[in-house]
């Protein structure tokens, strides 16, 4: 008879029954002889009687809602288009990359600018540690400001899905400069993608203890149109426990135009908050 | 028909905007998801926020799915960071105790009652890391390569984690049946902490 060791290895599989023929006969012939391991088989098909339990029907009711929600908030374009081209921080630049080619353009531009920079501080190497170190920090200054700027630029171009890029480029900087909190503060109100929106959100819930950024929540929650995002903003601002949100979740709720699932969400913001 | 379609197919036009398809989907899994979510908190209605919270994820980050790539995996990474993070938002005082949220009684099957609610006491009592695997492979039937994946371990070191698991049940089990008091012997209560699986 095998020892338990030897078995061990074999009994998850044996459990889950994807074991060859003769591995089968080998555990079973070693658990005749041993009331530890047939135990631990015994007690695995024993699970078996604990009840599959059924979720209420209120489950499937709720996913309804939230699904016309989604539905009702993707082709919800109203204005939003208009209002992007009011854009202000980036000038008259943002009708250049507004052309979906000039992504591509722009990105080759940072990778020149950082093979540029790269190659100015290796060149440079011989210098005494001091200045390299002042080099390299200021080479980091100008990447930090180049991707910043790339952000700005992405945030402005046609195709949504660049937008998003734009976005989760934001992601990846350590500390964002206001110019772009405020840029992706804009996407959030205004962009016409409900994707691009909720992404923006994401993006800037680590900014979350910023008054300035937290205002602009806050603002953005009044005209916001989007069921989606409206439930995402509320969970964000119960995240950050700002009260000051619950005047605007009280007016989702008496809000009749407002989805049923947001009003859920909004009363569940409220007993949090409060 | 898409009720034949593969998960995969269905998720993919999710993810291409044709959310309809998540009713599909939804149907498929709204009763493993709340059963899994059951067996590991035994919070009936918390576990029905969590699954409406599941799919509201799977179309709000429905862009960050692989086309191509197992679905079941994804959406229950999904499940799991949906449960951390609700545990990590609410604050200790305001969490459940356990006896303010009994899991049903099916009182009409007295015998076998008995053992399913034993059981579900023994469960309750392994530590929440245990428990996760053995309802995993158990009962939510993900091959060991799949858990292994989710919970970013080798395959063999799942196999392991299940055999405990099973042996420490079926301790606690016999234990149970024998009528013995639990509390010496319970490593920690079973009830999920805020943040315990972080």
């Amino acid at each position: 008879m095998k020892k338990c060791e030897q078995i061990e290895s074999l009994l998850p599989d044996y459990l889950q029954g994807t074991l060859e023929q003769d591995q089968i006969q080998l555990v079973e012939s070693h658990m005749e002889g041993c009331a530890e391991c047939r135990g631990e088989a015994i007690l695995w098909k024993q699970l078996a009687s604990l009840p599959e339990e059924q979720p209420s029907p209120a489950l499937r009711s709720r996913f309804t809602a939230m699904l016309e929600s989604y539905q009702e908030g993707r082709w919800e374009k109203s204005g939003i288009a208009t209002e992007r081209m009011k854009l202000s921080w980036f000038g008259s630049m943002g009708d250049w990359f507004r052309m979906p080619a000039m992504a591509g353009v722009a990105w080759a531009l940072v990778f020149l600018l950082c093979g540029f920079l790269i190659g100015k501080s290796v060149g440079k190497s011989t210098d005494s540690p001091d200045t390299a170190q002042a080099q390299i920090a200021a080479m980091r200054g100008e990447l930090k400001s180049t991707r910043q700027s790339m952000v700005l630029a992405m945030l402005q171009l046609q195709s949504a899905s660049e937008r998003l890029q734009g976005v989760s480029y934001s992601a990846q900087a350590e500390q964002l400069d206001p110019q772009v909190l405020g840029a992706l503060l804009h996407t959030v109100r205004y962009d016409a993608s409900v994707d691009v929106r909720l992404a923006a959100l994401d993006a800037l819930s680590k900014y979350g203890t910023r008054p300035e950024v937290r205002k602009g929540l806050l603002e953005s929650m009044q005209d916001q149109k989007s069921p989606m995002v409206q439930i995402a903003l509320i969970d964000l601002l119960v995240d950050l426990h700002d009260r000051t949100a619950v005047q605007q979740l009280q007016k989702f709720q008496q809000d009749p135009g407002v989805n049923p699932a947001v009003k859920q969400r909004a009363e569940w913001g409220i007993r949090k908050l409060t | 028909m898409a009720n034949a379609l593969p998960d995969e197919e269905l998720m993919s036009q999710v993810r291409n905007g044709i959310g309809e398809m998540l009713g599909v989907l939804f149907d498929r899994y709204q009763v493993p998801l709340f059963n899994f979510y059951c067996k590991l908190t035994g919070d009936r209605t918390l576990s029905e926020d969590l699954v409406q919270d599941v799919f509201f994820r799977i179309l709000k980050y429905r862009h960050t799915y692989a086309v191509g790539t197992p679905f079941r995996a994804w959406m229950y990474q999904i499940a799991r960071n949906a449960r951390v993070d609700h545990f990590r938002r609410s604050r200790p005082e305001t969490a459940l105790e356990p006896e303010m949220s009994p899991v049903v009684h099916h009182p009409d099957f007295a015998q076998q009652d008995q053992e399913a609610n034993l059981l579900h006491r023994a469960l309750m009592h392994l530590s929440e890391e245990k428990r996760e695997v053995l309802i995993l492979a158990r009962f939510q039937e993900l091959k060991y390569s799949e858990i292994a994946t989710l919970l970013g371990c080798e395959v063999n070191s799942v196999k392991v984690k299940v055999h405990r698991a099973v042996q420490e049940l079926k301790e606690t089990f016999q234990r149970l049946e024998r009528g013995d008091s639990l509390q010496q012997h319970s490593e920690g209560a079973g009830w999920p902490r805020p943040g315990s699986l972080q």
